[in-house]
């Protein structure tokens, strides 16, 4: 990296230069002052308004250089070669200080909210932390709210994050590595394990991968996501993400890593498998009988998501020799006064719970609700007494889309939709087959994907399945049970209950 | 993080299981009766048994060079020009068996689930499904395996369980007798229902610990010997020998004859038939690999995944030469036994015999 140019020993150059680079640039603020018996002392500090504390900067900054400095009478030739050391170690009593050799370190400064204090005559700048701006509290998590557990949940704060985690893991082996991305964005990112549990080479994967990144800004977690998946053409997300700082400190005592980007408050975690995106952090605070049979209802779930809307056209359309009989003739007597081929049913329903979940999530609140009752009771009676659409269909589709939303992972149930899509297409070409088509497609494509080098699919197809991975992963068997962390991450310190 | 991601012991057993276990089981039962009547398992048994030497040598090889696949150490050890003609004749029998399951899997789709749509579409939609696998490498493969492994285990457990109330044992005998010289007819017969695991030539080379891996492939040989006993005397004493002759795929069929107390789903054939797709999907893809490899050895090129597509239209116009099920029973089945015989047995022998002459005259 270019170190731009150094600090002068002139005082006015160098506000010359940060003025210029500074230019139109409103929301800095400069002050000069001098300070001294007989004010012979040229000093002067920048900051951006907004982002310090300004109660910091004058009471523990100038206030001690102006009016302390005064009553002091050193003898001036002392003073002159020791300026610097005085006002660091003397005057001004903000804990934490550092210097810059050059500019534009200051400017990077004083971007993230420090304050540059420039002496004249000396070649080096002060840079005073006085970070401060207006943040949100810390909320109980939006998506992941939980019955029994923690309420807190991340803010847009980095520093609040990472403190969430060192509350709840206060050991010196857990690190906080903070790496910056964004060429202009310049965003902090915090990339947390725990040293002697987490497995090197996905470490050094996800630290390659980090640096390998050249973009202009990193906005939102989900933009670095992208960025530093395995597989970014697929539906499936590969890192999982969440608001809870309880999951994360779980994923990092199994050998996970968890990244923190600054400005959003959801966390990724890596790798990722298909297990752990049914997992929820509510599994672990209920009895282990009770989130098991959650665990399992999920898994149904999953394939209810993806195959219910598949299997009715496939069934009423070309195989209903598949039903019992009884059953066979029920649907098709349901079906006797619907105009249309099952395909375009199934569609045409199918399309208005997507614009239901569009205008729900556009649109929060009270008229969410509203519209989501209107959409789903008013016009699914009014569907089936015009006759366009069966009962059974409305049945159907109603219990697909609930079926998705008991997935833990949102982004993981969206790549299952769009399977859904596919799979109903295939289901009207090719009956039962067209079905078994899709899922081999989408199977072939999980087993495909992998996450940091990790199989997407483990433990389901090998890894970490003779071990007793499934333990927690299909069920939640008694934490007494769970001895050892997960087979995937490879952990240095397999053992968790000795 | 390669060795993340090796082939471990249970895929390697998966891996064998599900490329063994494909069409061969729908009709395994009446065609082995026709030979050998009621003592067929003796046949199953035996030719189980017949597969492991050549296991034994597969595993003989891979450990002679290790990490490396067949396709690649052959070369070196016949020299190149020989063993080009070897990987011709192995891409042809990856070609003929390909075709050979597909066209079978199209009959059966086209006769059980799909009467009215052309064989064709069923073939190419089916290719190209396998394709995608067949594009990948031989991890995902065998992590495929895995997970069909257990769909299998799960609806032999439900089909034996659905089976026993209407279970006539006494059909089951005699069954000790038989006719000394329909054995080695009987073992052919059966010998040829566990071609596939011949994947292990190239699975081999990316085995996680390759100390046990000849356990392993004992093991998935003996699974498969397992599952063929269970469909063989199932389908026995459900039907009869005289009864179990006339079927074509009695597999199949015997889903139609099982009822369930409380006629809550009265056709498994259609669940079993979905699950078979899958079982055939894990025998097809690897052959689609292999294919690939073999012609990306005959081109000598780093990656298979080019040479998987092209595959798909020879295999379809193969696969459409027979003009009738019979004659796909009787000709093509020929073919593929001759190809195998060349395949499993000579191709294999010839290497390690040279290989070891070779040694020799090093040391």
């Amino acid at each position: 990296m270019e170190k731009g140019d150094p600090v002068h020993k002139k005082l006015d150059k160098n506000m010359e230069k940060i003025k210029d680079i500074f230019k139109n640039c409103d929301d800095v603020v400069y002050r000069q002052f001098k300070v001294g018996i007989n004010q012979e002392f040229s000093l002067a500090i920048t900051y951006i308004d907004g982002l310090v504390k300004s109660d910091a900067i004058s009471d523990f900054a100038l206030k001690p250089l102006l009016e302390a400095a005064r009553k002091v009478e050193p003898t001036p030739l002392t003073v002159r070669d020791n300026l610097y050391g005085l006002i660091t170690e003397g005057n001004i009593s903000i804990s934490e200080i550092k210097e810059a050799e050059t500019i534009d370190e200051a400017v990077d400064a004083v971007l993230v909210g420090e304050t540059a204090l420039l002496i004249d005559g000396y070649e080096k700048i002060v840079i005073l932390s006085t970070r401060g701006w207006e943040k949100r509290g810390i909320d109980e998590p939006e998506t992941e709210t939980v019955v029994r557990g923690p309420r807190d949940g991340f803010t847009e704060t980095l520093r609040t994050n990472t403190v969430l985690i060192r509350r709840r893991i206060k050991d010196p082996r857990l690190k906080v590595k903070m790496v910056e991305i964004g060429e202009r964005s310049k965003t902090d990112v915090a990339v947390l394990y725990i040293e002697d549990i987490v497995n090197e080479k996905i470490l050094s994967e996800v630290k390659k991968r980090l640096e390998n990144i050249k973009t202009d800004g990193v906005l939102e977690s989900a933009i670095l996501e992208e960025l530093i998946e395995d597989n970014w053409i697929s539906p499936f997300p590969q890192i999982e993400n969440t608001e809870r700082p309880d999951s994360v400190a779980a994923s990092l005592l199994e050998g996970r890593i968890a990244l923190i980007v600054d400005n959003t408050p959801f966390v990724l975690i890596v790798p990722a498998t298909l297990g752990t995106l049914m997992q929820s952090s509510e599994d672990y605070y209920t009895r282990w009988t009770i989130a098991s049979i959650a665990r399992i209802i999920r898994y149904i779930a999953g394939f209810v998501a993806v195959l219910a809307p598949g299997l009715y056209i496939a069934t009423t359309a070309f195989n209903p020799e598949l039903l019992p009989t009884g059953l066979a003739f029920y649907v098709a007597s349901t079906r006797i006064n619907v105009p249309f081929p099952a395909v375009i049913e199934a569609f045409s329903m199918e399309l208005t719970i997507e614009f239901l979940r569009e205008a729900g999530t556009r649109i929060s609140g009270p008229i969410g609700t509203t519209i989501g009752i209107v959409g789903g009771l008013i016009i699914g009676q009014a569907a089936v007494e015009a006759g366009i659409v069966s009962p059974l269909m409305i049945i159907i589709v109603a219990v697909t889309t609930i079926a998705s939303f008991t997935l833990p992972s949102y982004e993981f149930a969206a790549g299952l939709r769009f399977y859904r899509f596919i799979i109903m297409i295939l289901s009207a070409i090719l009956g039962i087959y067209g079905v078994m088509l899709g899922l081999i497609v989408m199977g072939t494509h999980l087993v495909r994907l992998n996450s940091f080098g990790i199989p997407f699919t483990a433990p389901f197809s090998g890894l970490g399945f003779t071990t007793g991975d499934l333990k927690d992963i299909l069920i939640r068997a008694p934490m007494r049970k769970i001895r050892n962390r997960p087979d995937f991450t490879f952990p240095k310190d397999k053992k968790r209950i000795r | 993080m390669e060795e993340h991601s090796k082939v471990s012991n249970g895929q390697l057993k998966a891996l064998i299981i599900t490329t063994n276990i494909g069409v061969g089981i729908l009709s395994l039962p009446s065609s082995i009766a026709d030979i050998m009547n009621n003592a067929g398992w003796i046949a199953i048994i035996l030719g189980g048994l017949a597969t492991l030497p050549f296991v034994y040598i597969m595993n003989k090889l891979a450990e002679m060079y290790r990490g490396r696949i067949f396709y690649e150490y052959g070369k070196e050890v016949v020299g190149n020009m020989l063993f080009k003609i070897f990987s011709t004749i192995y891409l042809l029998y990856f070609m003929v068996l390909l075709s050979f399951v597909v066209r079978i899997f199209g009959e059966v789709i086209k006769a059980y689930l799909l009467p009215n749509t052309p064989i064709e579409v069923i073939i190419f939609t089916m290719l190209l499904a396998t394709s995608y696998i067949g594009r990948g490498d031989i991890k995902s493969i065998s992590r495929m395996a895995f997970l069909i492994l257990h769909i299998i285990a799960i609806s032999t457990i439900i089909f034996v369980i659905l089976s026993l109330p209407t279970l006539d044992l006494t059909n089951l005998l005699p069954a000790f007798r038989f006719n000394i010289k329909d054995i080695p007819e009987g073992i052919g017969t059966v010998f040829f229902s566990y071609v596939g695991f011949e994947i292990i030539l190239i699975a081999l080379a990316y085995v996680e610990d390759s100390k046990s891996a000849l356990k392993s492939s004992f093991i998935g040989i003996f699974y498969t010997t397992l599952i063929y006993l269970v469909t063989f005397f199932i389908t026995l004493s459900q039907f009869g020998i005289h009864e179990l002759k006339k079927q074509i795929w009695p597999s199949i069929s015997i889903m139609r004859e099982i009822e369930l107390p409380g006629f809550f789903i009265e056709n498994l054939d259609g669940i079993m038939m979905a699950t078979w797709v899958l079982i055939v999907f894990a025998t097809m893809g690897p052959l689609m690999y292999t294919g690939g490899v073999v012609l990306s050895s005959l081109f000598n090129t780093r990656k298979h995944n080019f040479f998987v597509l092209p595959l798909i239209p020879i295999v379809m116009i193969i696969s459409l030469i027979p003009e009738s099920l019979s004659q796909v029973y009787s000709t093509m089945d020929m073919m593929v036994r001759y190809l195998a015989i060349f395949a499993i047995i000579i191709g294999p022998i010839i290497l390690l015999i040279v290989s070891l002459l070779k040694r020799r005259k090093r040391a």
